[in-house]
């Protein structure tokens, strides 16, 4: 492995207040998800579920069907989950980088997108349950594509951090990594299309051609969207300092050694 | 409550609860990990800067 630790290390460390790019981007992000949050509690319609006997006009509408108030959890569950998608592919684009170039500044990225990819799959996994167990009365269902290859996603993750922590050699460890974080990434893909692709699937597809989202739902659905890019790169940018930051301690010890 | 309107409403104020705790657990996790990842990084700043101090001084 080439010696590009010597890089960051002896980059300018500029500590929380010089990054006001990333506080910036946080901030936009919080007040972006937030804005989601209270446009979809109190201004989106409602989305109409199953007949009832009857009808009866609400608000100047005729209404003949339930109304789903646990579909606004969508508003923010996936955007969530396009976040994770997202920053997996950032990170296995820098593990390839990695393997093509053998400068560990890659390897060190690809840890960083992995560690906040885990992070939002399991704000993915936690809001998507706490719906499934209102809308199907279940915490789990086994068996449903698009919940069973997200938690293989979320457990190649989990283990992409399990292989790391078993192997000393920085340089073995920074391949192995590599390398397992391409292939877990394949899942990735597979568990966006997978609601497409098989028919028996029971997993709502609210992103298609033509898509059901009008008017303030899609504007609510945007905001929170860009506010967890937002976010997740804000996230991104602070682990990355805080490895520069680490890297600097260890030149300085060195420094001071020598 | 007129039984039409009941079955209209039947599952909004049953899943209030459930949105509500969605939406906080997912705040929860993201201010936490910021906390977290900020409560790091102030602690290594002090650090870099004693050892900063250090080598100045030598």
């Amino acid at each position: 492995m080439r010696v590009a630790e010597q890089g960051i290390t002896q980059r300018k460390f500029l500590g929380l207040a010089g990054n006001t790019w990333t506080l910036l981007m946080l901030g936009v992000g919080a007040v972006l998800t937030t804005a989601d949050f209270i446009l979809a509690f109190y201004y989106t319609p409602i989305v109409f579920g199953a007949g009832v006997g009857g009808s009866k006009t609400i608000g100047g509408v005729i209404v003949s069907q339930q109304l789903l108030f646990s579909q606004k959890i969508f508003y923010f569950h996936v955007p969530v989950a396009i976040g994770s998608f997202l920053v997996f592919t950032f990170a296995a684009a820098y593990a390839l980088l990695f393997l093509v170039r053998k400068d560990s500044k890659f390897d060190i990225r690809s840890r960083v997108g992995m560690e906040v990819t885990l992070l939002f799959v399991m704000l993915t996994l936690i809001t998507g349950d706490i719906w499934t167990r209102f809308e199907w009365g279940v915490w789990w269902a086994f068996g449903e594509p698009r919940l069973t290859t997200y938690a293989i996603m979320s457990l190649l993750v989990i283990a992409y951090f399990v292989l790391r922590a078993a192997v000393s050699d920085d340089e073995r460890r920074a391949t192995y990594g590599a390398v397992f974080c391409i292939i877990a990434w394949i899942d990735a893909p597979i568990s966006f299309m997978i609601t497409r692709l098989i028919p028996t699937s029971i997993h709502p597809v609210v992103l298609r051609a033509g898509g059901g989202l009008t008017g303030l739902q899609l504007t609510a659905f945007l905001l929170g969207l860009f506010g967890m890019l937002f976010t997740s790169w804000a996230f991104y940018q602070l682990r990355l300092r805080e490895e520069f930051a680490k890297e600097r301690i260890d030149a300085l010890k060195e420094a001071l050694e020598g | 409550m007129d039984p039409v309107l009941a079955e209209i409403y039947k599952t909004v104020l049953g899943a209030a609860p459930y949105v509500l705790a969605a939406y906080t657990l997912l705040w929860l996790g993201l201010f936490g990990y910021v906390a977290f990842v900020m409560v790091r990084m102030t602690g290594l700043e002090k650090q870099i800067a004693v050892l900063e101090e250090a080598i100045s001084r030598r």
